[in-house]
């Protein structure tokens, strides 16, 4: 593993020198400060070209991994919450007292096991779910509007839905049963399918990373053509070689990777204020909210950060290690 | 040390630029390579130092075979020879210091442990004065003195150096000869190309003498022209 043993034999202290621009650099403390010059001048390999399309990339793989973790964490959130609840529904049509009819079936449910909470929730709870939709106006108590009976289960030892579901339908006439099943699928699904949505543009984005790189790192070696042949001739092997290069590209991950990320967290920062500016209506801010939660990014988010900024200068390193030997083979 | 067997050299496709060269150089020994302008000495170091290959013939360093020799075992046999190009080959972003300590640093030694011997080396060939100075700013005999303290610095086992006095005054060039002298008395095989006939006829050295293609081993001589 000559990369493992590259990592030891890595100038850290140094590092600091290498990632920061070179005028910032020479003022850091002597012990920061990289040997002795650079054998492969710095600005010949990561121009300021360079070094802003792979902080976009990077600020692109944040926002992917990002959004795709914050999905995936409301939604799981989500499930959890309406995995441990039923939703009993009384239709109002053909039942004279409502309200009493409400009392018996909450009654009846919490006599059942497995059930931990009964909560019979208001017309005027009723209306403020439809209120969204249709706003809320005085008209709607008019209106005959399904009443809920929100069922807490016991998650350690879930009822048999079959049998209450029967027993309901025995006792009581115009009750259904709302298993919430198909909205667990339904966010699984979405779940699932953003995940793998940002799987693909993740993929993407390393890939064009990568081909940058590629193209970088062969530019960078056909401009100091000279200072590769003079290395062999002074008896440089491939690994010295490569590791000249190497050390400028490591530094251009982690400065680009930085900045990028940076960028990213920012725009984490401010995305609750943005879902509320760009929300418009009650509706679509509910729904955003719906997949996204909160819109904040929770401390694992912004590791997950830290990681891709990890990522993108490892991949800036071994792909110009590769590409290095690649081209030195081609010349012998 | 080095053998060279029938070793022909085009090229492309143009004339051939050495024709059946055969001749050996035993470890330890000084040797003078002469001719005139483009005779084709600097081609001749050049094979010995593996950066062009023969169109005829082997050659062998260190009992090494040049034509089957991997990148890896180049790389080891380069750091046993020094050289000095007739263009010096410094490198421009760098010092004087940073030029003469390359070949140290590329085989991997700390930078505390050498950083005395290359000063006192620059203080040796006269650039004392000029450590930190870039190659831009060097005049032409110093850029050659700096080039021959990076050749020489790695004590290598053979020297091989293209006009290494062609910049400079006799009295700085008799002061380069010495430290060759030096070199050699220590183990180190030297090889020196040269047009310089007042510079050759200070040492007793054989001559290695190329004409239209031909190499052909002259007898040390001293004095004589
Ligand atoms: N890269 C090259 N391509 C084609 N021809 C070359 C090349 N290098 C040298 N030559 C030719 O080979 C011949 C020998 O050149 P070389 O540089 O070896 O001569 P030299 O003896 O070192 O001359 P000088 O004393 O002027 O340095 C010359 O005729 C030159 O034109
Ligand atoms: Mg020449």
């Amino acid at each position: 593993m000559s990369f493992l043993s590259d990592i030891k034999d890595y100038p850290w202290t140094s590092l600091l020198a290498g990632i920061l621009p070179a005028r910032i650099a020479a003022r850091l403390p002597e012990r920061f400060q990289a040997p002795s010059s650079q054998i492969v001048p710095p600005a010949s390999v990561a121009g300021r070209a360079l070094t802003v399309v792979i902080a976009i990339m990077t600020f692109l793989a944040c926002l992917t991994a990002g959004g795709v973790y914050m999905v995936h964490q409301s939604a799981s959130a989500w499930v959890d919450d309406i995995a441990s609840e039923i939703t009993i529904e009384l239709n109002p049509l053909n039942t004279t007292d409502v309200e009493k009819k409400m009392t018996l079936v909450a009654l009846f449910l919490a006599k059942q096991p497995g059930v931990t909470r009964v909560k019979p929730m208001s017309a005027d709870d009723s209306a403020k779910l439809l209120e969204p939709w249709l706003g809320s106006t005085a008209a709607l108590s008019a209106l005959p509007v399904p009443r809920l009976i929100a069922v807490e289960i016991d998650r350690s030892n879930p009822p048999d839905m079959k049998v209450i579901e029967n027993a309901l339908n025995q006792n009581f006439e115009g009750v259904t049963l709302d298993d919430h099943r198909r909205w667990q699928s339904e966010i699984k699904t979405i779940t699932r399918s953003t995940a793998l949505g940002g799987i693909v543009v993740l993929g993407l984005v390393a890939a064009a990373t990568i081909a940058v790189i590629i193209s970088a790192t062969r530019s960078a070696m056909a401009t100091n053509r000279g200072i590769i042949e003079v290395l062999h001739f002074v008896g440089a092997n491939d690994r010295f070689i490569s590791s000249e290069f190497e050390r400028h590209f490591l530094g251009l991950g982690v400065r680009a990777g930085l900045v990028g990320a940076l960028a990213a967290a920012v725009t984490f920062l401010l995305l609750p204020f943005l879902l509320h500016l760009l929300g418009g209506g009650a509706v679509t801010e509910a729904e955003t909210r719906r997949l996204l939660g909160t819109g904040e990014l929770d401390i694992w988010g912004y590791l997950l950060l830290v990681v891709i900024v990890v990522v993108v200068a490892a991949l800036c390193t071994i792909t110009s290690r590769l590409g290095v030997f690649r081209v030195l083979k081609s010349y012998a | 040390m080095i053998r060279f067997d029938n070793v022909g050299l085009r090229y492309g496709s143009g004339p051939e630029i050495l024709r059946d060269v055969t001749f050996h150089v035993h470890p330890g020994s000084f040797h003078f390579l002469t001719g005139p302008s483009g005779a084709g000495k600097t081609s001749l170091l050049r094979l010995l130092f593996m950066s062009l290959r023969p169109s005829r013939g082997l050659i062998f360093v260190f009992g090494e075979n040049l034509a089957d020799l991997p990148p890896a075992g180049r790389a080891a046999l380069r750091r046993r020879i020094g050289i000095v190009f007739q263009d010096f080959r410094l490198l421009d972003h760098l010092t004087t210091w940073e030029n003469v300590a390359l070949p140290l640093r590329v085989m991997g030694q700390t930078e505390s442990d050498y950083a005395d011997d290359v000063t006192d080396l620059l203080h040796w060939v006269g650039l004392g004065n000029r450590i930190h100075a870039y190659p831009e700013t060097l005049s032409g005999g110093e850029k050659q003195r700096a080039a021959i303290a990076r050749a020489v610095i790695g004590r290598p086992e053979l020297l091989l150096a293209d006009e290494p006095t062609g910049n400079v005054d006799p009295a700085i060039g008799n002061r380069l000869l010495r430290l060759f002298v030096e070199l050699n008395r220590l183990g180190t095989s030297v090889i020196i190309a040269t047009h310089d006939y007042a510079l050759m006829d200070q040492l007793e050295a054989p001559r290695l003498m190329l004409h239209e293609g031909q190499l052909q081993v002259g007898a040390p001589q001293m004095g004589a022209r």
